[in-house]
């Protein structure tokens, strides 16, 4: 259907073009500092969990999702933008390999209606493609109009993984876990599961000033922090949280090797986090390389990735032709 | 031509630029656990087409030659970083990382095979039954009204038995010819496959190609010695033998020949025990016979055309003619002592008129040689030649149908066996020419092709002939299966003109030279490694080797047949004869031939046996006795002349 909707704008006026942004740079709307309360210890303190027992679920979902976008044409200058949002959930059995259980995707396009020419805005509305947009103070100048269309589709993206996960959490066994990557507190269900965990790789958000952040951030590999809870912004739900090191960061860099683990606010949280820390350290290995976030990427949702990477429509992926302008024949 | 079907796939062919997929190769992928593996026949459906249901649609059939597995792990590096650098701790990951088992496969065939296009991206299938048929191209001589199909094993894959046929036309000829089986020793059941290929081949032959027989020569052990007799089988043999149409039994007609012993009277193999012995006929041979082949008996200093005259002159004028020396003797040369006689009388001519070196335009050094080699022969396959007696030959003329003639040689010495191997392959060969064999084919087995048809080393007389064989036989229905260790260091042209090649374990040296280059590595490592009863197969129908399991033959193993029938210890002269005789008249009483026989000449009573031998008249003891003749008390010695020397070297005295 994608062609076709494409064609359809393009037949009808609107300028084709072929503009790849760079991949997701993770969440955009956590970059600010919200502080937190600590449950564990009165103060911020390195815990090793070398001597825990790493808890061994039976089962484990491992919860991804992916964005791939393309600007695909303007009319005038606002970008239509062809995105395709997709998230699955991989579960490793007692044989320890990984399985797709459920998965879902959505193509859709971004722009401007408003903005748009009305037979490409015929075009568009008429040939079914679910049609997003983006705020009309956007639509102005392409380059905030690029950025909208992308926070667009984050958020498609973000309740696509929601509506899995949550719909995953349903079926999930007395003995499964569900790892989902990024925060739980979005969604209530998974904030107030007692087998769902976060890992978050992105460290936008700060939680911590001066000594307690340098702690948090120069945590020792194989360590934890103690167990926090970040205050609550907007609609967000009350969560449990601590970093952890998977890889020595000295020689690279303070956020190497380090996630954000979140579970439930729940006394068996605290009870628990060394035992989780110590099983999220063992899924250090395999190692999720090549890609460049090895250092804080699970292999299994690396895995999720490749999955959801693989059965993305191919034509949204970058092309390796020349971009130079065409020749007059 | 396509079954209705409603198959799963087993896997999906995939193309990059760096992989593609052509119209002779392609590549797919299966799951982990699969029953794919080197050597698997499998089907492509075209894409986007329900398998079998359409007309017109492509299939591809193809035979995986490689494999490959690999993860997604981006340097061996990360693997030990993943592990702390502890191999158990590797082990513990919670998660095994993605792996692929990319297969690939060379095209068998193609359907429509025009026009001949890229294999397309589509389904991979296990091969059925009918797809094997189909993509060994089988339909088209194991079908019809005139069916060709010769079975050669059951291609076993993927939990499948399909029987495997070659082309009776280009086995056997007229179109192709000639089995060609290489092998480690022990390890690649060369002779197993061979005895279980002619019993297909017995039952199996057209009836409107006519007769057919083989000619098996024995030059290792008691290896074809029991073919009449029945081996043990297990339960898998016996539903692979129903698999394949053929029934599980010894050949029912087969004629042993071996040569006697030194001593003339026992015979020259394995095959001796009481029970067995009477199948066993002699094979004797005389100065004709032998004369016939004395080439063989040259060695490449001795080629000359002064010997091969002379012995053509010994043929031609001397052989079975009265005969004047020269020296006013008249021989009549009929065996080798009368041959012996006549040289003494032209040594002693020659030294006695003292008149020169030459005798009838031929040098007495020729003549000494010739001498030599032939006295040679008389000596050293003493028992296969005789010296004064006559011959004991194949049936030559009255071959038989569906009958096996094994000629046991494993004792003889090797100029023997040469001489044995070289005259029963032109006689052969004379009588296909004119059609009065017996039979219209011949299947002629020789193991050892290392050693009579070697890639280098002197050009003999036997490696002429199996060049011959195997260049011309398939016009005659001279079919030559031959058998040895390392097919490269064969004669490229016996090897070559094989159009049937099976391969059973390989030695990895042997796998190393260039003849196997054609070979992938995967391909390569399990001919390395071939269990007993499976081979390698190609065969002109067949675009790429084939793997085929054959069923143990129905035939008594040779070292099981010595163990159930033990040679029997050689007799003493007389009992020996006893036994001879009694075999051929039961009447005879053994103290009738013990009292007919005593104080006689071992040679005169040879002769006699022999004679009997061949006449096989209603009262062998009669005739035996007629033959011995009357006693005659012997002959004193004559007097030795002195003899003076040959052309003295100089006048004078010291």
């Amino acid at each position: 259907m994608a062609g076709s909707w494409v064609d359809a704008i393009l037949a009808a006026g609107a300028v084709p073009a072929s503009y790849v942004p760079d991949a997701s740079a993770g969440r955009t709307d956590l970059d600010e500092f919200t502080g937190a309360d600590l449950v564990e210890d009165a103060e911020l303190r390195t815990r090793s969990v070398a001597d825990a027992r790493p808890l061994s679920p039976g089962a484990v979902g491992f919860l991804d999702g992916i964005e791939q976008w393309r600007v695909v044409g303007y009319g005038g200058v606002t970008p239509i933008v062809r995105g395709y949002v997709a998230a699955a959930v991989r579960r490793r059995g007692p044989d320890r390999r990984l399985c797709t259980t459920s998965e879902q995707s959505r193509e859709l396009a971004v722009t401007r209606l408003a903005s748009l020419a009305a037979p490409v805005r015929r075009a568009l509305e008429t040939c079914g493609v679910d049609v997003v947009e983006f705020a009309a103070e956007e639509a102005g100048q392409p380059a905030r109009a690029i950025e909208a269309a992308r926070r667009e589709l984050e958020r498609a993206r973000l309740a696509l993984e929601r509506a899995l996960a949550e719909r995953c959490l349903a079926q999930l066994g007395p003995d499964e876990w569900l790892v989902v990557d990024g925060v739980l507190s979005d969604s209530v269900a998974l904030s107030a599961h007692p087998r769902a965990v976060g890992v978050i790789k992105s460290h936008g958000a700060q939680y911590f000033e001066g000594a307690e952040l340098e702690r948090a951030l120069t945590l020792p590999a194989g360590h934890r922090t103690s167990v926090f809870e970040p205050r609550s912004r907007g609609a967000r739900r009350a969560i449990y949280s601590w970093y952890l090191r998977f890889w020595p960061w000295e020689g690279n860099d303070l956020l190497y090797g380090l996630v954000r683990v979140e579970a439930r606010a729940h006394a068996d949280t605290l009870a628990r986090a060394s035992a989780m820390s110590a099983w999220l350290l063992r899924e250090r290995s395999p190692l999720s390389t090549p890609d460049a976030r090895w250092d804080r990427l699970l292999y299994p949702i690396h895995d999720v990735e490749t999955y959801l990477r693989s059965r993305a429509p191919n034509d949204l992926l970058s092309h390796h032709a020349s971009r130079l302008p065409r020749t007059g024949s | 031509m396509i079954q209705t079907r409603d198959p799963e796939p087993v896997g999906r062919v995939v193309a990059t630029e760096l992989k593609p997929a052509t119209p002779h190769q392609f590549h797919f992928w299966t799951a982990n656990e699969t029953t794919i593996g080197i050597g698997a026949i499998v089907r492509v459906a075209e894409p986007g087409k329900q398998p079998g249901k359409e007309e017109g649609e492509r299939v591809v059939y193809g035979v995986v030659t490689d494999g490959l597995a690999y993860s997604d792990l981006a340097t061996p590096l990360h693997d030990v970083v993943g592990a702390e650098g502890d191999p158990a701790k590797a082990a513990e990951s919670p998660t095994i990382r993605q792996e692929i088992r990319l297969w690939t496969a060379a095209v068998l065939r193609q359907h429509p095979e025009e026009p001949l296009q890229p294999v397309p991206l589509g389904a991979v299938y296990v091969a059925t039954d009918a797809d094997v048929a189909q993509a060994l191209r089988m339909d088209a001589y194991v079908a019809g009204t005139q069916p060709t199909g010769i079975p050669v094993g059951l291609y076993t894959a993927a939990g499948l038995e399909a029987p495997v046929y070659l082309d009776a036309d280009f086995l056997l000829g007229p179109e192709a010819a000639h089995l060609n089986i290489s092998g480690v020793s022990g390890l690649a059941t060369k002779t197993s496959a061979v005895e279980f290929l002619l019993a297909s081949i017995f039952q199996h032959f057209p009836a409107h190609k006519g007769r057919i027989a083989a000619l098996c020569f024995n030059v290792k052990g008691p290896d074809l010695c029991f073919l009449d007799r029945p081996g043990a089988l297990d339960d898998a043999d016996r539903r692979r033998y129903e698999r394949l149409g053929i029934t599980p039994q010894p050949f029912e007609r087969v004629r042993y020949y071996a040569p006697f012993k030194a001593d003339g009277v026992n015979l020259n193999t394995l095959r001796t025990h009481p029970d067995l012995v009477g199948d066993v006929e002699p094979l004797v041979w005389g100065l004709a016979e032998v004369l016939d082949f004395a080439e063989v008996l040259l060695n490449r200093d001795d080629i000359d055309a002064k010997a091969d005259a002379f012995i053509d002159f010994l043929s031609d004028r001397v052989l079975n003619k009265e005969f004047d020396d020269g020296f006013g003797g008249s021989h009549r040369v009929q065996s080798f002592a009368d041959l012996d006689g006549l040289f003494r009388a032209i040594f002693d001519g020659l030294e006695l008129s003292g008149r020169s070196d030459m005798w009838r335009t031929h040098h007495i050094a020729t003549i000494r040689k010739v001498r030599n080699r032939l006295s040679n022969i008389s000596t050293r396959c003493k028992g296969l030649v005789t010296d004064d007696g006559p011959s004991h030959d194949l049936p030559w003329g009255r071959f038989e149908d569906r009958t096996v003639y094994v000629v046991d040689v494993a004792n003889v010495d090797p100029l023997g066996q040469d001489l044995v191997f070289a005259r029963a392959v032109s006689k052969l060969r004379e009588h296909l020419e004119r059609r009065d064999l017996g039979v219209d084919a011949v299947v002629v087995f020789v193991d050892e092709l290392n050693k009579y048809a070697p890639g280098d080393g002197p050009e003999t007389y036997v490696r002429k002939m199996l060049l011959d064989i195997s260049e011309r036989g398939r016009y005659l229905g001279l079919v030559l299966f031959g058998a040895e260790q390392f097919r490269s260091q064969v004669h490229r042209r016996v090897v070559g003109n094989a159009g049937t090649t099976l391969f059973g374990r390989m030695d990895a040296d042997e796998l190393a030279t260039p003849g196997y280059h054609v070979l992938s590595p995967a391909v390569k490592i399990k001919l390395a490694t071939l269990p007993i009863g499976e081979l390698m197969l190609r065969h002109p129908h067949f675009t790429q080797p084939i793997f085929v399991r054959f069923p143990r033959p129905a035939v008594l193993r040779g070292r099981d047949g010595v163990e159930r029938f033990p040679p029997g210890a050689d007799l003493p002269f007389e009992e020996a004869v006893v036994r001879q005789l009694v075999r051929l008249d039961r009447r005879i009483r053994p103290n009738q031939v013990k009292d007919l026989i005593a104080e006689r000449r071992p040679d005169d009573v040879r002769r006699a046996l022999a004679a009997v031998r061949r006449t096989r008249p209603d009262d062998a003891l009669a005739y035996f006795r007629r033959m011995l003749g009357a006693r005659v008390a012997p002959a004193a010695a004559p007097a030795r002349e002195a003899v003076p020397p040959l052309n003295p070297i100089s006048e004078e005295p010291y």
